[in-house]
């Protein structure tokens, strides 16, 4: 069915000028599907794409691009690094694997493969992004919907903890507020937003109601809200501990209450705040009964590309979500200690392959610290903290760009991106086949017993 | 003074390092700075820096930037090997570190902000004298196209 619409004259080649529509950004979780480009040799224009985007496209003719491996900061040729990186790896009694995000679900794939043929422990860029939504999604279950749904739907938006005009620039205008929806034909006159978040963010500039709570007391006013959804007393602490007014609260209850279709969208301020997953259980406790009185659904503003994609081929490979541990041969999933942030924290580590992603610039200083201490491989396309604190360096391929690929948007859809040029060395062809070299060369060097 | 400290993207900062430069001066402009309410700012003293300091001791120096986006008692640095110098790495059994409501205390200093590369070698090369690893910044970067 889907080859009767999938268009397929989507790259044209003009002499050395190359044009593509329907791209797919892989930076943030939107995934949007609609940028259009022109690659020329020395230069890159987009349309349709936000500033981050058009950042990541640019890195496409970027003079500061990773193009050869390195080993200690030296030149050496692929094959050199590539047995220097499974020597490591051999040799690790507790090897991490960290899969970023911003790259395809197959490259992913090799990467929990190497994994638990190392029995090593595995863990993705959810870690310290959503970890703890998706805790809580095992915890209570999530009650969602695609971004179309919302799209075309959707007329009260409540932003928790999340500021989309800075994190998913196109957030707004393509599936929530300022859309035009089949069922909101006024676009953003037919829709509310209510936006939760303790600073007055660009986002809560624009909201009909912006409830500025004190930090870290989501689970609290959550609490409230379904307290006065369900038309109890509050109680007469709430605004002493929570720092938003009964008159508020009881506000935000009658625009659920008034609403036809209502999302909450969370972000990190509910998911890296005190309460963790305690505080998105809780969202999506509230999402739950505000569908006594109408239709309501919870998405999270999943931050990466394929974030949401780690989680989802980890979980069809071995049923968790993320922080797993293959050391006995069974996988075995405990966040707070098979996680990355955690084990780097306690020293446990001792050899760390690190796909597309810049933990040296991401995780907090005391992680950081010991990965000074011990091997790093990294897959990196660009100098930086990561580049900074890596042994082995192979250079990373842009995926939806340089090579095809499947990512998991937000909403957990599949979106198949397309490649429309390749990248500029000939040793490898995607981040997937670098690691299926990787795995080639340490099962040569350390065969199944 | 004691203050919370929350942290999280801009946009600008986005694409700072969705376009790989890490290691430029716009990163430092981008993320280099912290957000203080105007009540907390005449408290401070007027900075044009503050020393941002957690309960570990690991401090770090900002740019200080007057805003009314900020609630008394509260300050925002945006996402970056500067915010992650103070965020602490316990993460209530979640796996996801305190990149939010984090209690810190701040104070005026005289500067300057470390650029990124200098920020990485004072944390991380700092005591270490041959750590067998090196690094690559912006001007070593291999040249692409």
């Amino acid at each position: 069915m889907i080859s009767n619409v999938v268009k397929t004259d989507l790259v044209k080649k003009e002499g050395e000028v190359i044009c593509c529509t329907d791209v797919t950004c892989p930076v943030c979780g939107m995934s949007c599907d609609d940028v259009e480009i022109e690659l020329t040799p020395t230069s890159v224009t987009t349309k349709n794409a936000c500033l981050m985007g058009d950042a990541k496209f640019q890195e496409l003719r970027s003079p500061h691009r990773l193009i050869y491996p390195t080993l200690n900061g030296e030149r050496v040729s692929w094959q050199e690094a590539l047995e220097a990186a499974a020597d490591i790896l051999v040799k690790a009694k507790r090897p991490f694997f960290f899969i970023g995000s911003e790259t395809a679900n197959e490259a992913m794939a090799v990467g929990i493969e190497m994994a638990e043929y190392l029995g090593g422990l595995v863990d993705g860029n959810a870690t310290i992004c959503h970890g703890p939504t998706v805790m809580a999604v095992q915890d209570v279950g999530q009650v969602g919907c695609t971004l179309g749904e919302t799209r075309n739907r959707e007329d009260l938006a409540i932003y928790w903890g999340c500021n989309p005009a800075d994190s998913h620039p196109r957030h707004m205008s393509r599936h929530s507020m300022y859309m035009r929806g089949f069922f909101v034909e006024q676009g953003y006159q037919g829709r509310k937003m209510i936006v939760v978040d303790p600073r007055r963010s660009p986002t809560a500039a624009q909201a009909d109601l912006h409830v500025q709570l004190k930090p870290g007391r989501d689970f609290e006013l959550l609490d409230a809200v379904m307290v006065a959804l369900r038309g109890l007393e509050l109680n007469p602490d709430t605004e002493k501990v929570t720092g938003v007014s009964e008159e508020t609260i009881k506000k935000m209850a009658e625009m659920i209450k008034a609403c036809k279709f209502g999302a909450i969208w969370v972000g990190l301020g509910i998911a890296s705040t005190h309460g963790k997953h305690h505080n998105a259980s809780m969202a999506m406790r509230l999402t739950q009964l505000s569908n006594d009185y109408t239709k309501f659904v919870i998405l999270a503003n999943r931050g990466h590309c394929n974030v949401a994609g780690f989680n989802q081929v980890l979980s069809w490979t071995c049923g968790f979500p993320f922080a797993v541990d293959y050391s006995r041969g069974i996988p075995r999933y405990q966040p707070g200690e098979y996680s990355c942030v955690d084990a780097l924290r306690r020293g446990e580590v001792d050899a760390m392959l690190v796909m597309c992603a810049d933990l040296g610039g991401h995780l907090p200083k005391k992680a950081v610290e010991h990965m000074m201490n011990i091997p790093v491989i990294s897959l990196e396309i660009a100098p930086g903290p990561q580049a900074f604190v890596s042994d082995v360096i192979l250079p990373g391929v842009l995926d939806g760009m340089e090579c095809e690929g499947t990512f998991y948007r937000m909403d957990n859809v599949p979106i198949r991106a397309r490649s429309f040029c390749k990248p500029p060395f000939d040793f490898t062809e995607s981040n997937e086949h670098t690691l299926k070299q990787l795995l080639k060369i340490i099962k040569e060097k350390k065969p199944k017993e | 003074m004691d203050i919370i400290l929350n942290t999280g993207s801009t946009v600008y900062q986005g694409a700072i390092i969705k376009g790989g430069n890490k290691f430029s001066p716009g990163y430092t402009r981008e993320a280099g700075y912290c957000n203080i309410s105007p009540e907390d700012y005449e408290a401070l003293g007027r900075p044009w820096f503050v020393r941002v300091t957690n309960e570990y001791g690991d401090s770090v120096v900002v740019r200080a930037k007057k805003t009314n986006t900020q609630q008394k008692g509260e300050v925002f640095i945006p996402r970056g090997i500067w915010a992650n110098t103070v965020v602490t790495p316990e993460t209530e059994s979640t796996g996801s570190p305190r990149y939010k409501n984090l209690p810190v205390k701040i104070e005026k200093c005289d500067g300057p902000v470390l650029e990124p590369e200098q920020l990485m070698r004072a944390n991380y090369l700092k005591g270490k004298v041959d750590t067998g690893k090196k690094y690559l910044d912006r001007t070593t970067g291999q040249a692409g196209h």
